[in-house]
């Protein structure tokens, strides 16, 4: 024992500072479990959560969009195969250099990119952004060979709205653009930031319709984004095709006759209500600016001063100028305050209530009934009638006839226009009604205003014989359109209706428009833009500049067919520069339906 | 020069719990790297067989000739670790590697041996009560200029797992009152010093993170959370072996290195947890228990230090894992992938078994 004693050291302490460390190490494994129980029992569900969310994404499918035809089946509006490039934030390394890189790859600013991103950036990492679209298969296929290098891109195809025949009807089908924040708060069925939605026209109105149903993926990835199995998938459900009213033919000869002027041109079925063509122009192409982005063209059409945009033949407020004589004539022999037969004499300008009114024709017309005054469009003569009306009755017959309110047409943003009258005046310009107003509402000037398809739905009720339809763009609408009549004598129509004829036919102001055979009946119209005073100043040749030219009419003149109806912004005279556009539609029309 | 008195005394349970330990460890880098090019499972199997023979090989040489010899394979070490640095090339973004024709090592994983052996040999004749200034310097020292080298690879993970080391010795020797106060204002000093002027912008980033990971989900707070979510969606049974999905699409990361612990939460659950811990405790009872099988002090300091060492490892690794402590790069001993970290490991604890199984020699 004593010699162990010598080999052997006392290494008590040593092991006892051992036993405590080891007994330090067991209260560390208590603790740890303690921790783990927290983790793996108390927090189990929500790290559950987490980890399902991890590796479920959902790819959205999208629906192709409905098709737009005309009336004959021939297709304004298809959907072509294009590509787009996303971005999915949680595959970046390293976001920045992410951004650089991708910047060089597709030739993007990194302002632009990174912009682009930002507007997004509230949306959950794992979901894409897109930074390009409307991308063809060239243009895809050098990213695509670089994807290795690029797992935060991805890839894919997406039908992409396509205008054959480009700036046709353009107004009349509107385009597409990325939906914006509010019309998704707005939104019944589920739709996402960078959708395209119709913003205008048919595209917007019918946009429920047109859409479809997206499809939905569930697929699982893994944490480079890359696809590993599918869990469930719902296939997509294409929009429901739309076949409109629109006569391509008409519609086509509508915008070749405006093409270098400012204007609108309707024509609709009297008996229907069915719109055959609505143009507007200028116009524009809507394939150059269905994008998500905003390029240069969307600007240029924003900033340019003729409103490429608008469509006038719905939003064109206009004085209805003469045409507003036909509302006056049926005023006049409904309300009898004169005989047919009574006869004003026109020595081309007049006093009234010490004020000078002239005619438009120096000359004078002579003495002058209600039928020539309607073929001639003598002012005088509605001066004199509208003096014993009184504004209140000439708002009455006007607002009868579908004037001062909406036609109800389906495209989105019409105007309703305006009736004047003393109560009007009052509440908006806090102003009596001066009797001279009254003198200039009577042959359409003064604060009146119209839109050109009011003119047109107008015309149809004279058309019908007091029957009024209302005009629509959709073929297969399931609801009826809405029809009325008015509560005034056939024969009274009839009795403006030969007015009318006679203006086209026996060498009234509408004579440009007739066609051999068609008996067309018709109404010009030229609107004053400028005050008289102004125009005096200006000079005549400066007058006649600055007058809007108006025509409507229809034929034939017993069961009509075909309501048209143009204006054309400075374009001078009506009989002199709408009267022949329209006889070319007349014309157009009857060449095609005689066959 | 073994003798079959020493054959009988070797501590087959501790090596028997080596080797499960191990193996169970293949079987996790299995699930989390069997749809990776390079068959890792089959790699570190071999690592194994290969650390087994060093284990016993190292146990035909008696400790105390090691120690003798120990100044010798510290400054090899030294010479290579400063040699990398040097002329190494950049593996990983480090230079901790010695790329050989069919495996690499990182021979900052071996130097631990050395360091142990050198403060063994330093010590074994130390009979004071309590650390004098220049061993206090010396041992500093000792740990220090490996700890520089392979904090300059940069690898701070492994530097890090050197500190045990020192504070075994420390622990071991005793400290006086007035030298742990001195101690802690020198460790606070450092820490200031090399808070702003050793770390780098990602390392420290991973320290402030350790406190907020959800600031910054995709940065360096991703591994903590993808981790903390992979364990806690184990719950109590696990999701199976090779299917945890946190690991299987890989969203969690370093799966079959530093966080194979997190697999193991994630494919076997609280249970999985509880063997494994289990287990590991068992290990490091058996390390603990040896000290008292020494028959002299600088055997007594191996085994001390070794313990140390790997519980340390064990419990930053764990810790990483549930976000106690910042992603240091730190592997699980044993379990995570890598040949040089099991090899030094099986040295190490064959430095264990040769004390223990000689203690009934006379010199």
């Amino acid at each position: 024992m004593k010699k162990e004693k010598k080999i052997y050291e006392d290494l008590t302490p040593i092991q006892n500072k051992a036993q405590i460390t080891f007994i330090l190490v067991g209260t560390i494994f208590l603790f740890l479990l303690f921790f783990f129980w927290k983790i793996q029992i108390l927090d189990h569900n929500k790290f559950w959560r987490q980890s399902e969310a991890n590796r479920i994404r959902e790819i959205i499918l999208p629906p192709q969009r409905g098709l737009i035809e005309d009336r004959n089946g021939i297709i304004l509006a298809t959907n072509i195969a294009s590509f787009q490039i996303s971005i999915i934030r949680e595959n970046c390394q390293d976001i920045e250099q992410s951004y650089q890189k991708i910047s060089r790859l597709l030739g993007l600013e990194l302002s632009v990119l990174r912009e682009r991103i930002e507007k997004y950036k509230f949306l959950p990492m794992f979901q894409p952004i897109v930074i390009m679209d409307n991308l063809d298969v060239n243009e895809v296929s050098r990213v695509k060979a670089r994807q290795a290098e690029f797992p935060e891109l991805i890839i894919q195809s997406e039908p992409k709205r396509n205008y054959p025949y480009e700036a046709l009807a353009a107004h009349v089908l509107g385009y597409l653009q990325e939906i914006s924040q509010e019309e998704i708060r707005q939104s019944i069925s589920q739709r996402r930031p960078g959708d395209l939605v119709g913003k205008t026209g048919i595209e917007k109105e019918y946009e429920s319709l047109l859409v479809g149903k997206e499809g939905r993926v569930l697929e699982i990835a893994d944490s480079l984004g890359r696809r590993v199995g599918e869990i469930s998938r719902v296939g997509s459900y294409p929009g429901r095709d739309i076949r409109l009213t629109l006569d391509f033919a008409l519609q086509r000869k509508a915008e070749e006759l405006l093409e270098g002027r400012e204007g609108a041109v309707v024509v609709l079925d009297p008996r229907t209500g069915e719109i055959l063509a609505l143009a507007s122009f200028p116009t524009f192409d809507p394939n150059k600016f269905i994008s998500r982005f905003s390029p240069e063209e969307w600007l240029n059409l924003l900033r340019d001063p003729d409103f490429p945009l608008e469509n006038r033949a719905i939003r064109g407020l206009y004085a209805p100028g003469s045409i507003f004589k036909l509302a006056m004539s049926l005023g006049v022999l409904d309300s009898q305050v004169v005989s047919e037969w009574k006869t004003y004499y026109c020595t081309g300008s007049t006093r009234i209530y010490g004020h000078p009114f002239a005619c438009w024709f120096k000359g004078g017309h002579g003495s002058v009934n209600l039928i020539n005054g309607i073929k001639n469009s003598c002012n005088i003569y509605f001066y004199q009638v509208g003096k014993l009306m009184g504004i209140e009755e000439i708002a009455k017959y006007a607002r009868m006839l579908g004037l001062g309110s909406l036609t109800g047409i389906d495209l989105p943003g019409e105007k309703e226009g305006l009736v004047p009258d003393p109560d009007w005046k009052r509440k908006v310009r806090n102003e009596p009604w001066y009797p001279g107003e009254t003198i200039s509402v009577s042959i359409g000037q003064g604060p009146i205003q119209v839109t050109p398809l009011q003119i047109a739905a107008y015309t149809a009720l004279f058309a019908n014989r007091g029957k009024s339809v209302s005009p629509y763009l959709y073929k297969n609408k399931s609801v009826p359109t809405s029809e009325g009549q008015a509560d005034i004598q056939e024969s009274i129509f009839e009795k403006v209706i030969t007015g009318m004829w006679k203006s086209a036919n026996e060498g009234g102001t509408g004579r440009a428009a007739s066609v051999q055979g068609f008996d067309v009946c018709s109404k010009t119209g030229s609107t004053q833009v400028v005050s008289t005073a102004t125009a005096k100043k200006l000079g005549e040749r400066e007058k006649i500049i600055k007058t809007h030219s108006w025509f409507t009419g229809f034929a034939p003149r017993e069961n009509p067919e075909i309501v048209v109806t143009i204006i054309v912004e400075y374009g001078g005279m009506g009989g002199a520069t709408a009267a022949p556009l329209a006889g070319e539609i007349f014309r157009l029309y009857r060449e095609n339906h005689d066959r | 020069m073994i003798d079959r008195n020493q054959v009988r005394n070797i501590d087959w349970v501790l090596i028997g719990l080596l080797i499960l330990n191990s193996v169970i460890g293949i079987a996790f880098i299995h699930s989390s790297s069997h749809y990776l090019p390079g068959n890792h499972a089959l790699k570190q199997f071999f690592w194994l067989l290969a650390a087994l023979i060093a284990l016993f090989v190292f146990l035909s040489v008696n400790y105390t000739i090691l120690i003798a010899y120990s100044l010798y394979f510290y400054s090899i070490t030294i010479i290579i670790l400063s040699g990398i640095l040097l002329f190494g090339r950049l593996t990983a973004g480090t230079k901790s590697w010695i790329v050989l024709p069919f495996f690499r090592i990182q021979p900052s994983e071996i130097t631990k041996i050395a360091v142990i052996l050198v403060l063994a040999h330093m010590f074994s004749t130390y009979r004071k009560g309590s650390l004098s200034i220049g061993h206090g310097v010396l041992s500093i020292l000792i740990v220090g200029i490996p700890v520089l080298l392979v904090g300059l690879q940069p690898d701070l993970g492994t530097a890090l797992t050197y500190i045990p080391i020192l504070l075994a010795v420390f622990v071991m020797v005793g400290l006086k009152r007035r030298t742990i106060i001195i101690f802690v204002i020198l460790a606070l000093l450092l820490g200031i010093v090399g808070w702003s002027a050793v770390l780098k912008d990602y390392q420290k980033e991973r320290i402030t993170t350790l406190l907020t990971p959800e600031k910054d989900p995709l940065g360096s707070g991703y591994q903590t959370i993808q981790s903390k979510i992979a364990i806690g969606s184990g719950g109590f049974l696990g999701k199976g072996y090779k299917k945890g999905t946190q690991s299987q699409l890989r969203f969690l990361p370093a799966r079959h290195t530093d966080f194979i612990f997190s697999v193991i939460g994630e494919e076997f659950g609280f249970i999985g947890v509880i063997v494994t811990f289990l287990l590991y405790f068992l290990f490091l009872a058996r390390l603990f228990q040896s000290v008292s099988k020494s028959r002299d002090r600088a055997g007594a300091f191996i085994i001390y230090m070794v313990a140390g060492m790997i519980a340390f490892q064990f419990f930053v690794n764990v810790f990483m894992t549930i976000g106690l402590f910042p992603i240091a790069g730190v592997p699980l001993p044993l379990f995570s992938y890598g040949g040089s970290s099991l090899l030094t490991n099986f040295l190490a604890v064959s430095l264990v078994i040769n004390v223990s199984m000689r203690r009934f020699v006379n010199v």
